[in-house]
C-alpha cells in the first residue's frame, strides 16, 4: 500500500514524538498524582482527627490574630505550617479538612506556593551555594506578604 | 467514629478524583507543549525578559526557565552546571535562586491548588509577578551592599 508508506515516510518522527510526549505526560501526571495521594490522604486524615479532638480549635484561637491579616481563619495556620515543614501535597490534604471559601483557598494557596518544603528545598539551594535557612525565612515572609496583599487587592476588585 | 471514617473516605475520594482529572491532562499538555514551535519562541522571549526585567545575564535564562517549568530539584543541578560553564557570578546565582525559590514547577504545583478551587490568575500570574518584584528588589539590595562593602574596603586601604 503506497499511500500508507507515504504517510509513514513523510512525518516519521512526528507521530512517534507525539506518542512519546503523551506517554511521558501521562507518566508525569500519574507520578504527581501518586505523590499527592501518598502525602495528601494521611494529612487529611490526621487533620480530621485533630479537628475532632479540638486541637485545631485551640491552634486556631492562638493564630487567629495573625491569620486575620490574610483574611484567613486561625485554623488555616495548620496547612501553612504543614506546607513549610513537609510539602504542598500534605498542605492540600490539611486544607481539604477545613471549610474555606474560594477567596480563602486562593490566598492560602499563594502563601503556600511561595513558601513550602523549606527543609528539602533549602538543601537544594544550599547545594547551589546559597544559605538555605535564610532562603527559608525569606520565602515564608514573602509568601505571607504576597498573600496579605492579594487578600487586600481581591477585596478591591 | 464511623461517621468520621465515612467523612474521611468520601473526602479522600473526592479530593483524589478532582486532582486526578485536572493534573494528568495538564501534565500531558505540558509535555506536548515542550516539543512544539511556540515553546522555542517562548525560550527566546524568556531570555530577553530575564535580561531586561530581572537584570540577569542571558545565560541565566536556561536554568530559570527549566526551574520555572520542571522544579527546583532539577534546576539546582542546572544552576550548578551553568554557573561553572558560563562563569556566572555569585549575584546571578543569588537572583536565580531568589526567583526560583518562590516560583518553580509552575504548572505542576499551581494545578494542584487550582483543582482545589484556587484562581488561576492569582496563583500563576500574580505569584510570578510577585517573585519577579522580590528578585529585582533583593538583587538591587545585594548589588548595593557589595558596592558599599567594596568602597569601605577601598577606604581602609
Amino acid at each position: 500500500m503506497p499511500a500508507e508508506t507515504d504517510n509513514d515516510a513523510a512525518p516519521p518522527g512526528r507521530r512517534d514524538r507525539l506518542r512519546r510526549d503523551v506517554v511521558l505526560g501521562l507518566k508525569a501526571g500519574v507520578s504527581t498524582f501518586w505523590l499527592l495521594a501518598r502525602f495528601m490522604i494521611p494529612a487529611y486524615g490526621v487533620t480530621l482527627v485533630l479537628e475532632r479532638l479540638g486541637v485545631i480549635e485551640t491552634l486556631a484561637k492562638a493564630t487567629a490574630p495573625v491569620m486575620s491579616l490574610l483574611g484567613l481563619p486561625g485554623e488555616a495556620a495548620l496547612p501553612l505550617v504543614v506546607g513549610y515543614v513537609l510539602n504542598i501535597y500534605a498542605a492540600v490534604g490539611a486544607m481539604q479538612a477545613l471549610s474555606l471559601s474560594a477567596t480563602q483557598i486562593t490566598v492560602l494557596a499563594i502563601a503556600i506556593l511561595i513558601g513550602h518544603n523549606l527543609i528539602i528545598e533549602g538543601a537544594v539551594l544550599h547545594r547551589a551555594g546559597m544559605n538555605g535557612f535564610a532562603f527559608g525565612v525569606m520565602r515564608a515572609v514573602a509568601g505571607l506578604a504576597a498573600a496579605a496583599v492579594a487578600n487586600l487587592l481581591m477585596g478591591v476588585f | 467514629m464511623g461517621e468520621l471514617l465515612r467523612e474521611f473516605v468520601e473526602g479522600s475520594l473526592a479530593l483524589l478524583l478532582r486532582v486526578f482529572v485536572i493534573v494528568v491532562p495538564v501534565m500531558v499538555l505540558l509535555e506536548l507543549f515542550e516539543g512544539s514551535r511556540p515553546f522555542r519562541a517562548m525560550v527566546r522571549s524568556w531570555s530577553r525578559l530575564v535580561g531586561r526585567w530581572l537584570g540577569m545575564r542571558e545565560e541565566a535564562a536556561a536554568p530559570t526557565l527549566i526551574g520555572l517549568l520542571f522544579g527546583l530539584a532539577y534546576a539546582g543541578g542546572v544552576i550548578v552546571r551553568d554557573t561553572r560553564r558560563h562563569n556566572l557570578g555569585r549575584r546571578q546565582v543569588f537572583q536565580m535562586s531568589v526567583f526560583l525559590s518562590m516560583v518553580h514547577a509552575i504548572v505542576e504545583d499551581s494545578v494542584i491548588f487550582i483543582s482545589l478551587g484556587a484562581s488561576v490568575l492569582w496563583v500563576v500570574v500574580y505569584r510570578a509577578v510577585w517573585a519577579a518584584l522580590v528578585t529585582v528588589i533583593l538583587g538591587a539590595v545585594a548589588g548595593a551592599t557589595v558596592r558599599w562593602r567594596g568602597r569601605r574596603q577601598a577606604d581602609d586601604r
